[in-house]
């Protein structure tokens, strides 16, 4: 056996299989590709919103250790959520730029929770995906018209339970629970952690907030993090579907920092829990004694078992310039959210 | 020279030939099972990944240019192959990143592919090196920490392997410091040489140097390998 092949023996060693996270990897690619194609939105207030990943990081992956230590607002009731008791749940998540009816979500992320919460899955729905809304009633009493419209529009004519209907009829998935949060919540709760880590590969330059982001890893504060996960211009493709990429890339980010100062530093991650349930409303209403349980029963969750994804999509027969879901992928995509 | 071989399934990195990066066997972070699907993004428009199935790299490369989704399916031959390269290096905290950013570059240089080359191995492991040159220190210092802690070797998998491993093992901390001593460029060419399973002329394709030059670091390399070990090694009577 001569040098080489001792060599090898000892690369055969430190080798490691690719961890199933590496898909991730790819999606960083896939949102370069998408140079083309999707027409360009007028330049709106605050398009983007990622907060539905900061949602998701807060209520679904950080344990509760110090929610039920002392936080005199928890609840000691019983509910639905609660240790033992749990059952498969799926979320829909809306990030839009105000919580006030008329906003415009931005951002629309399904989540499942398997009844044992080991692992989560994280579906993105792009928000330009073309969908026919059923006729639903408005805050002022008004029905709106069945129509084929971005999926985006349900919830500025609806509302969130417009915006439910929606995504439940076109993806055929029971939802439990909307979260709605606004821009100002998630700012809040990026700086209530002291900041997220994350890479850019390349500079992001927002002028409409007049936020520029060099290369590089680095942490991101509120008002940064807001616009990385919010812009869409000047990075990229400035396509939907890569900052759908980004928002995903965040949320894991965020996770993972939410779980080291829980573990690091209590009064940082307490001060995190009470901004995280005070920037987001729920419908059903999801009470503090609901949440905290929610909260604890992810404690098995690592942030490395989330499963993220893009809703399938193709080009819609109607315009080459839209797309719409792609059914038999979203029908295979989303069969974990419909067991249980 | 087995070793020479460009491809050597079952033994060197490259053991995922189809399409799926994540399938076989799951590491230990291994995710629920929908994260072996790759991401729903890619099945869009009609740009199916089974259309790449056989193509060679250069045609990907070549379609890419108009159909930049076509890029995916080289992530789909070649991730897997390149993580493993990059753990063996770094360990496996910095490859998935490392990887991330190889075909992250990769995509954004493919214009300038030259498509005399099918094979599109050597050009990626010749971004991949430049990646990891940036961990230059800790790679050192990860094989410095190898000449005394034990590693986890090799658990399964055909019994060539397992004795192998073996024998690398009684002389691991001898090679390590060896690799931890050689200079960041006989290193290169050495390791790209006998964990990346590339040739003479591949090698100095992806590192853009003259063949002759290749030879020459890949001896010195060797030599100085083979000094370290020094008449220590049993394993150089049996062989």
């Amino acid at each position: 056996m001569d040098d080489l092949e001792l060599l090898r023996g000892l690369g055969r060693e430190l080798e490691h299989e690719p961890p199933g996270s590496l898909v991730r990897q790819r999606g960083r690619l896939e949102d370069a590709p998408r140079r083309r194609g999707r027409g360009h939105r007028p330049p709106g207030r605050w398009p983007l919103l990622g907060a539905v990943a900061a949602v998701t990081a807060a209520l679904v992956l950080v344990p509760a250790a110090l929610l039920h230590a002392g936080d005199p607002r928890v609840g000691r009731t019983a509910h639905p959520f609660a240790p033992g008791s749990e059952k498969p749940l799926n979320v829909l998540l809306l990030g839009s730029d105000t919580r006030a009816e008329g906003g415009r979500s931005d951002t629309i992320v399904l989540l499942h929770l398997p009844a044992d919460r080991k692992g989560a899955r994280v579906v993105s729905v792009p928000r330009d995906l073309l969908v026919r809304i059923k006729a639903c009633k408005t805050p002022k009493g008004t029905l709106t018209l069945s129509r084929e419209v971005p999926i985006n529009a349900a919830f500025a004519l609806g509302g969130a339970d417009c915006a439910r209907e929606t995504v439940e009829s076109v993806t055929s998935v029971e939802v439990d629970t909307t979260v709605v949060i606004d821009f100002a919540g998630f700012r809040g709760m990026v700086d209530a952690l002291g900041g997220v880590e994350v890479t850019l590969p390349e500079p992001i330059r927002d002028p409409k907030s007049g936020t520029a982001l060099l290369p590089g890893r680095q942490r991101l504060d509120g008002r940064r993090a807001l616009a990385y996960v919010r812009v869409r211009y000047g990075v990229g493709d400035g396509s939907d579907l890569s900052r759908i990429g980004r928002q995903q890339r965040f949320l894991a980010a965020m996770a993972r920092r939410a779980k080291a100062v829980q573990a690091g530093s209590p009064l940082r991650f307490a001060k995190f829990v009470a901004i995280a349930s005070g920037s987001v409303s729920t419908r059903p209403r999801m009470d503090v004694g609901a949440m905290e349980a929610l909260f604890r029963s992810l404690g098995r969750t690592e942030p490395d078992a989330v499963a993220f994804n893009t809703l399938p999509v193709r080009m819609a027969a109607s315009d080459p310039n839209r797309i719409t879901i792609d059914a038999a992928g979203a029908q295979r995509l989303l069969t974990p959210f419909r067991e249980d | 020279m087995a070793w020479g071989l460009p491809v050597n399934p079952g033994r060197g990195l490259w053991r995922d030939t189809g399409q799926h990066v994540l399938d076989g066997k799951a590491g230990p972070h291994a995710m629920v099972p929908s994260m072996t699907a790759p991401p729903a993004g890619a099945r869009a428009a009609g740009a199916a990944p089974d259309r790449a199935v056989g193509e060679c790299d250069a045609d990907l490369v070549a379609r890419s240019l108009d159909d930049p989704e076509a890029f995916a399916a080289l992530f789909d031959r070649y991730a897997a192959m390149l993580y493993r390269y990059v753990s063996r290096r770094l360990g496996p905290e910095s490859a998935e990143d490392v990887v991330g950013d190889t075909f992250l570059a990769a995509f954004s240089k493919r214009h300038r592919y030259d498509q005399a080359h099918r094979d599109a191995r050597p050009w990626l492991f010749g971004i991949v090196t430049k990646l990891v040159s940036r961990h230059h220190r800790s790679e050192a210092a990860r094989y410095r920490a190898l000449r005394r802690s034990p590693v986890d070797g090799p658990q399964e998998g055909p019994a060539e392997r397992v004795e192998a491993g073996v024998t690398a093992t009684a002389v691991r901390p001898l090679l390590a410091e060896a690799l931890a001593k050689l200079s960041r460029r006989d290193l290169d060419v050495l390791l790209l040489f006998a964990w990346g399973d590339l040739t003479y002329e591949e090698v100095a394709q992806a590192l853009g140097i003259p063949v002759g030059t290749v030879r020459s670091r890949l001896n010195r390399a060797r030599r100085k390998v083979r000094a370290t070990l020094g008449d220590t090694n049993p394993m150089r009577e049996e062989a």
